[in-house]
């Protein structure tokens, strides 16, 4: 099976792209955890009584469950403030018809503007399909399901002019590795 | 056996921890060791893929989802086998689970686990674990209809073993402890009881009752894609299959986690010498996440826009609120009992001690992707094969390993050499931390995942993972020979024993090898009283007697003839018609008359309510029913049918006591409803 990928790819990071803040979190976290872990087991060889264990313990949980609580009631609250859905008509946008199949992207039309408000109109004449979008520096901005049936609509506002490689995200079979397109951005 | 206990557990915990049954250490042994096998078999398929990938192997697309398809569902299998051997193990002790039971859900896996095979190594099936639908029927020429059909059968064999393991932990559990509520520590959280049941039984109880769901909704979408291979009139709609598959998926990969956690309440205080005892914290953290579980799936349809907004929200909130269970109370509490307690370490309590480490930072992976505008940038790249492999391989498996050294240790009267398990832990942390690390590079660089060939300049990460791999695979060498040494010493300690003997004739002492007796095992905790039926009081009899009534609308010409009107109608009516059948079935076995007749025959009882659901479902296809409405006697032999099919489920729930029971009857009706709503057309 020859490799029919061509489009250009990250090989070294971008540390703009939202993906890599949140690696970065990830990796303190991690590391942090980590550390914790190896604290607790350098520890365990020490003899303290349990009820002393438990006194620290349980008042420390009370800050644990308040720090977690915290952090997870803002950060998904943040979140909901920046979903990817659409929502009303797509006055102002060009609308982009977008067809997934085994194992080809039909995108009409195929290029815009650079600064355009695009609505992506995503759907699918037989399987499940992901449809992906890099941007021309080879950073993932975000993908939409193609199903079958239904029509999922993303608003994406493509500022930078160049070539968008657009790539399956969703399995769909034997060609689902080389399932790859091209949208432009022409400058303005 | 408190001597044995000496040289491998806790001095604290020594005597205290009773020694298992025959049975339970034959059931624990045999479920955890045949998951070890397939995830060894399983693994070296994934190394091979990632080599693949490396471009180091020159394995083709055709084949590479082949391995992709019977790699990811053979791990889950394997270490859901693994889990409910373990924790069948562990409850056992204090609740009488069914021997038959068990092994008829390791027969039931074991075949699903072969077709599994046999439909992907022979008959090319390569529409991935999840099988979307529809992709199991636009095969690209790479698999035949047949294929399609053992697979699915498969993997509704996995499924029946499932829930017949969870009707008999949720049957016995809920009787031993004195009722649902008191089971899930409800009255203890209230202040009105102060002997709540152990963790593990609370643990046992959530996860039976989510993992009933997870597989009646599983067994609803398997069977009208099977429906689908017989009769290409059956139309699925792909938005319910999805969120029908996901629930399913996600809950049983999630659920082996928790049945996990079940577990390590047990093992873990043997080795820190302090129990982990039921608090108010256990309890209300088990009751959020009976909730949270089911309430999260729908991260898996982020992308998918049509997807009601509102299911998304729940489903992010729920997906980030899990995290408090397990982090504030579970992994929390199980470093307390570790910190400063002289720690017993072996390769049993090794192992236990790190797959804490590998839930909170795989976890964390987890939650980050839960979160919508990064999963936008996320989803299906291989950030999500990072965070599911680290809670999965450096939890769950390192559990799986965990259990089967602790019970060859104990068995052996001796621990691993402490270099060997150095070396295996070591190799396995390394490497399967780098593993994992390699994919969360590759997620946050947008790569997606299930790509053969993968995108220029980024076979790199793939043949670092690979690399990786094999160290991981390395640590497992050295941890199979500590298993089979220890297996060889606890086959001789099972069987003789050394005595220190005095001869008569030199008078010199010497130690001698004779034959051990069998010692009498501690009986079985016999249950109080034979289940309870699901309908006790007049008001429920009544209310069950009025829904009858009510669903004798079913039948009524005028409904059937409008129901023609559409698939779907027509599913629905039938739907009906077999809820007429259960409720009456419920209402009839609950007569204390008839109950009496009906025996306690609690496993007849629940094969009528795995089998007769499913025959319902298999014949509610229009190239079946077609044939019979011209003929209107035919065709009211065939509601009958339906009818006679939900009466059998009914009378079957009876016989499984009042939680069950209930749970059961519910979940037919329920099955009925949603493949209604699939399999339209």
């Amino acid at each position: 099976m020859p490799n029919r990928l061509s489009g250009s790819f990250p090989v070294s990071l971008h540390f703009a792209t939202v993906q890599i803040a949140a690696g970065a979190a990830f990796a303190v976290l991690a590391v942090a955890f980590a550390a914790v872990f190896v604290l607790v087991a350098l520890k365990s060889r020490a003899d303290i009584p349990y009820e002393q264990v438990q006194t620290v313990g349980y008042w420390l949980r009370k800050r644990w469950l308040a720090v977690l609580t915290v952090v997870i009631v803002c950060g998904v609250g943040m979140s909901l403030f920046d979903l990817p859905y659409s929502g009303g008509a797509a006055t102002g946008m060009t609308v982009v018809k977008v067809t997934g199949g085994q194992f080809f992207w039909s995108l009409v039309p195929d290029r815009v503007t650079a600064g355009t408000r695009v609505r992506f109109d995503v759907t699918s004449v037989d399987v499940n399909h992901g449809f992906g979008i890099y941007d021309p520096r080879g950073r993932f901005i975000g993908s939409v399901q193609a199903m079958p049936g239904y029509h999922n609509k993303l608003d994406l506002t493509l500022d930078d002019a160049g070539r968008y490689v657009i790539r399956c995200m969703e399995f769909c079979g034997l060609d689902h590795a080389s399932m790859e397109s091209f949208f432009t951005v022409t400058p303005r | 056996m408190a001597a044995v206990d000496a040289a491998v557990l806790h001095a604290r915990a020594v005597g205290s921890v009773p020694v298992p049954r025959a049975a339970e250490r034959r059931v624990g042994v045999l479920f955890v060791a045949t998951g070890i096998a397939v995830f060894a078999v399983m693994g070296l398929f994934g190394l091979v893929m990632r080599l693949t990938q490396a471009t180091v192997l020159h394995v083709s697309p055709a084949w590479f989802y082949r391995l992709m398809t019977v790699h990811g569902a053979g791990m889950l299998t394997g270490a859901l086998l693994a889990m409910m051997g373990a924790l069948w193990f562990v409850l056992r002790e204090t609740v009488p689970l069914h021997l038959r039971r068990a092994l008829a859900c390791y027969v039931f896996i074991l075949v699903g686990a072969v077709c599994v095979i046999v439909s992907v190594l022979v008959g090319g099936f390569a529409a991935g674990w999840t099988f979307l639908t529809p992709l199991p029927f636009h095969p690209a020429g790479q698999w035949s209809t047949w294929a399609t059909a053992v697979f699915l059968a498969g993997l509704l064999l996995v499924g029946v073993g499932f829930f017949v393991f969870c009707a008999d932990v949720l049957a016995s559990t809920t009787t031993t402890y004195g009722g649902l509520a008191r089971t899930l520590g409800i009255p203890y959280l209230r202040g009105r009881d102060d002997s709540p049941p152990p963790p593990q039984a609370i643990a046992a109880a959530v996860v039976s009752i989510d993992g009933l769901l997870a597989s009646a909704v599983g067994a609803t979408i398997i069977l009208a894609l099977l429906g689908r291979t017989y009769d290409t009139g059956v139309k699925l709609d792909p938005l319910w299959a999805k969120n029908l598959t996901y629930f399913f998926g996600h809950e049983t990969a999630n659920l082996i986690m928790y049945l996990a956690a079940g577990v390590v309440y047990v093992l873990v205080p043997r080795y820190a010498g302090r129990p982990w005892k039921t608090t108010k914290p256990v309890v209300a953290a088990w009751l959020a996440t009976l909730v949270l579980l089911v309430s999260a799936y729908s991260h898996h349809l982020y992308m998918d826009f049509v997807q009601p907004q509102w299911a998304e929200i729940v489903s992010t909130i729920s997906s980030s609120l899990a995290t408090l269970p397990v982090a504030v109370v579970t992994i929390y509490t199980g470093t307390m009992l570790v910190w400063g307690s002289r720690y017993r370490w072996t390769l049993a309590s090794t192992f236990l001690y790190l797959g804490f480490a590998g839930w909170a930072i795989g976890g964390t992976g987890a939650v980050l992707d839960s979160v919508i505008p990064l999963n936008f940038r996320f989803h299906n790249t291989d950030w999500v094969v990072a965070h599911f492999h680290t809670y999965l391989l450096l939890t769950v498996i390192f559990w799986a390993f965990a259990f089967l050294a602790h019970v060859l240790e104990r068995e052996a009267g001796r621990t691993a050499p402490h270099a060997a398990t150095a070396a295996a832990a070591g190799a396995m942390v390394l490497g399967g931390y780098g593993l994992t690390g390699t994919w969360f590079v590759a997620g946050a660089l947008g790569i997606p995942r299930r790509y053969a060939v993968q995108p220029p300049g980024t076979t790199g990460y793939s043949l670092a993972g690979s690399i990786f791999a094999m160290i991981f695979a390395l640590g497992f060498l050295v941890l199979l020979v500590q298993f089979v040494s220890l297996a060889r010493s606890a086959f001789g300690e099972a069987r003789y024993v050394t005595v220190p003997l005095k001869d008569s004739w030199t008078g010199g002492r010497y130690l001698a090898r004779r034959r051990r007796e069998s010692e009498a095992e501690a009986p079985l905790p016999r249950l109080e009283g034979p289940y309870r039926l699901p309908l006790a009081s007049p008001a429920q009899l009544a209310a069950a007697l009025a829904a009858t009534v009510v669903s004798l609308a079913a039948f009524f010409p005028q409904v059937v003839d409008a129901s023609e009107t559409s698939t779907r109608y027509t599913h629905l009516d039938n739907a009906g018609i077999f809820f007429f059948g259960a409720v009456l079935g419920l209402l009839l076995g609950s007569l204390p008359a008839v109950s009496r007749g009906l025996g306690d025959h609690s496993s007849l009882g629940l094969a009528a309510v795995v089998a007769a659901p499913p025959l319902m479902m298999l014949t509610m296809v229009p190239s079946i029913y077609a044939h019979f409405e011209p003929h209107p006697a035919v065709y009211a032999y065939y509601l009958a049918h339906n009818a006679l099919l939900g009466l059998l489920t009914g009378l079957g729930a009876t016989r499984l006591g009042l939680v069950t029971g209930r749970i059961a009857i519910v979940l037919s009706i329920g099955m009925a409803l949603m493949f209604a709503g699939t399999a339209g057309g």
